[in-house]
């Protein structure tokens, strides 16, 4: 063996020091840890150790799934508006953290559901043997490129590639013009997915995709604000205060937008003479075993103390952070008492009494299992989030854009 | 094989009356019809899934001459000879139950259990109990539940890649390969018609009660072996979450014995003669009769689904 020579070029290890947002990744691998066992559960036993049945046969996974494509396309759909539409170019610092929140939470969506398949590991046949007349299958391909075009976005402000500066400007400017589109269209999609079921009268309704909209605009709106507060890159600025004033402003008028819209079909569902299982289901919302969910959750911590902080203090970035992570946090509650109330009505006389089985039943309440893979999704993000802004120029990006 | 086509001889034409020595034969008949029933597990154990258990019946294809005075299960029987000898697209199945006569003995949902081989938490035909009045004024219906194969099903175009479909002969369909499991056809049926199969075996936790014929390994054994559904065997191995388990399934009017001259098992087990089953397309055929009651009813026909499930009230 001839001699050789190693030339051992000795770097300087940098010490790794602590940043605030390693919290992400920290939380993150705890929930993951915590969330393990529920998705060993999953995965080797399918659907079987959930609480989901085949009269509710949607439940928590499906409800998370849809709020969270609310806060993802919500936030870009209001942030591609301020900035492209409304020339709010204050608002450029939080491009690169916006579109990187918008991709996690994406592709936390798409873990979500991807687990909420009977049969997971055929979830390509969507894209080989699509049948466009499903809006399941017409939402899962506006996800997808909804995820190429946001991943083509994210590459473009994060330098990659050898674009000019001018060059890199108008790809962004077209990408933001084609994402707005697709982004609306993906959320009244997802809408339409519940307004189109004829067999489910309380989702059978075309106010039902426009209130996904608004409810959209609404908890991304709230969601931009949130990491407005946490993540501008210079709070001394004064762009800082009049930036989280004005967000302020619009969340607490999007958030009464969606009490408008829900309260459209609340109210017309109720009405004593419409269609019975409507208003049994509408009824199950407000007065059900989980009216605490509507009202507690989402009516008091999710829209009433939000509004009335966000228009009595909403100058000041605190208060406005607070309200806006207490309204990202509980839209949770909506979107689940779209999908499960609805499915928890029977649709025939008789039906919960004709055949027994722990499957067979319409009292659905999620699970340890079901929890503990939501926690498992919610430390992935976490993780992935966390690590991102480490080592991503997520961040750096934002500085060098102010 | 000829043993089995001798005790299935149904009792010639014109003999009506029922004395002791025609009962018994009757119940000798009723029994060939049980062990014929029986068979498809029996074959399938055995791992000859592909071998047609109906071949009896098929042999039988020649349509009996009728005279009006049969029971019902024979002129069904004849009915559904004659259909099968006409092209599939002429075909148009449909079945008519009877709610006056159902009493409510839960036996067609045992009989598709059995004939299709159904995990816990799937059920193809339940029985709904509704309860009218006020005491005591109280009175009480069944309602057998069915898929009602419907002629615009709503289950169809949702599905997001193809996996349920209505075939030639109206009966809506599900490919268990691929279908994704994402239940949205269970969503949109107003009939709660489908449910899905979560991978449960009824000898799940049960005693194992070795060396013995019927133990928890026979039956476990049984349960994993294939049953016949769209003339096809799906097995339920052990460990592997393999089709149908993950899918939607649903009632497809027991295709595989049709296909082969055999009535639904939830037909032939009805004590009540509650439920009919056969051609709507061909005028001469009891179902046809039936349909055309005046007292006929569908489930939910405001939603516009044309079910060919038919109630007679």
């Amino acid at each position: 063996m001839a001699d050789t020579t190693v030339t051992v070029q000795e770097t300087r290890r940098q010490p790794f020091v602590w940043r605030a947002t390693d919290l992400f990744w920290v939380a993150g691998a705890i929930l993951m840890l915590i969330g393990a066992w529920g998705m060993w559960q999953r995965l080797t036993g399918g659907l079987g150790p959930t609480a989901l049945g085949s009269y509710v046969p949607w439940g928590l996974w499906v409800g998370f799934y849809d709020y969270l494509v609310w806060l993802e396309v919500g936030s870009l759909l209001v942030f591609t508006t301020l900035l492209y539409l409304v020339g709010a170019r204050a608002m450029t610092p939080m491009k690169p953290l916006v579109l990187f929140t918008g991709f996690i939470v994406l592709v936390m969506a798409l873990l979500v559901v991807f687990l909420d398949l009977g049969q997971a590991f055929r979830f390509w046949r969507v894209l080989v043997n699509p049948e466009f007349s499903s809006m399941i299958a017409v939402m899962v391909w506006l996800h997808l490129l909804y995820l190429l075009v946001l991943l083509a976005e994210l590459a473009l402000v994060m330098g990659v590639g050898s674009f000019g500066e001018n060059t890199r400007e108008r790809w962004l400017k077209i990408l933001a013009f084609v994402s707005l589109p697709m982004g609306l269209a993906l959320i009244l999609v997802s809408g339409s997915v519940f307004g189109v079921v004829a067999a489910r009268p309380l989702w059978n309704t075309s106010a039902l995709p426009v209130m996904f909209l608004v409810s959209a605009i609404a908890a991304g709106s709230a969601l931009l604000l949130l990491l407005t507060v946490l993540f501008w890159p210079n709070k001394e600025e004064a762009a800082y205060q009049e930036n989280v004033a004005r967000l302020a402003r619009l969340t607490g008028w999007l958030l009464l937008a969606g009490v408008f819209a829900a309260g459209i079909i609340g109210l017309t569902s109720l009405y004593q003479g419409g269609n019975p299982m409507r208003t049994e289901a509408i009824m199950l919302i407000l007065t059900g075993p989980f009216w605490w969910s509507f009202w507690l959750v989402h009516v008091l911590l999710g829209v009433f103390v939000p509004v009335l902080l966000l228009f009595q203090r909403g100058e000041q970035p605190r208060w406005a952070g607070i309200a806006a992570l207490l309204s990202v946090v509980t839209f949770v509650a909506v979107t689940l008492n779209v999908v499960i109330p609805t499915l928890a009505t029977p649709e025939l006389e008789g039906l919960a009494g004709a055949f027994v089985h722990d499957k067979l039943n319409f009292n659905y309440v999620p699970n340890l299992v079901e929890w503990l893979v939501i926690l498992f999704v919610v430390g992935l993000g976490g993780m992935l989030y966390g690590l991102g802004l480490r080592f991503l120029p997520v961040l750096r990006s934002a500085k060098e854009e102010a | 094989m000829s043993q089995v086509e001798e005790k299935t001889t149904l009792p010639e034409a014109g003999t009506p009356d029922v004395n002791r020595r025609n009962f018994l034969r009757y119940l000798v008949g009723g029994a060939g019809l049980a062990a014929l029933a029986a068979t498809p597990a029996g074959k399938m154990l055995e791992g000859k899934s592909e071998v047609s258990v109906f071949a009896v019946a098929r042999q039988a294809g020649d349509v009996p001459e009728l005279d009006g005075t049969e029971d019902a299960i024979t002129r069904m029987n004849a009915d559904l000879a004659r259909a099968l000898q006409k092209p599939v697209e002429q075909r148009r199945w449909a079945m008519v139950i009877d709610l006056r006569k159902c009493v409510g003995c839960h036996a067609c949902t045992i009989a598709c259990v059995a004939e299709n081989k159904l995990p816990p938490g799937v059920v193809y035909r339940p029985v709904l109990e509704e309860e009218m009045g006020t005491y005591p004024n109280v009175t009480r219906r069944f309602v057998p539940r069915p898929c009602m194969q419907c002629e615009n099903p709503p289950c169809v175009p949702v599905c997001p890649v193809g996996a349920t479909f209505t075939n030639e002969e109206g009966i809506v369909e599900m490919d268990y390969e691929r279908c994704i499991g994402c239940r949205y056809c269970i969503t949109a049926c107003p009939y709660s018609a489908r449910t899905a199969d979560f991978g449960f075996t009824y000898t799940e936790n049960t005693p194992v009660a070795a060396g013995l014929v019927v133990g928890q390994q026979t039956a476990d054994d049984y349960e994993r072996a294939s049953n016949f559904e769209y003339g096809r065997g799906y097995d339920r191995p052990e460990g592997r979450l393999a089709s149908p388990i993950g899918n939607a399934r649903k009632c497809h009017f027991c295709q595989h014995r049709v296909k082969e001259g055999v009535l639904p098992a939830c037909v032939t087990t009805c004590i009540g003669r509650a439920t009919y089953f056969g051609d709507a397309n061909d005028p001469d055929a009891l179902i046809a009769e039936l349909v055309a009651s005046p007292n006929v009813m569908r489930l939910k026909e405001e939603l516009g689904t044309e079910p060919r499930v038919y109630y007679l009230t």
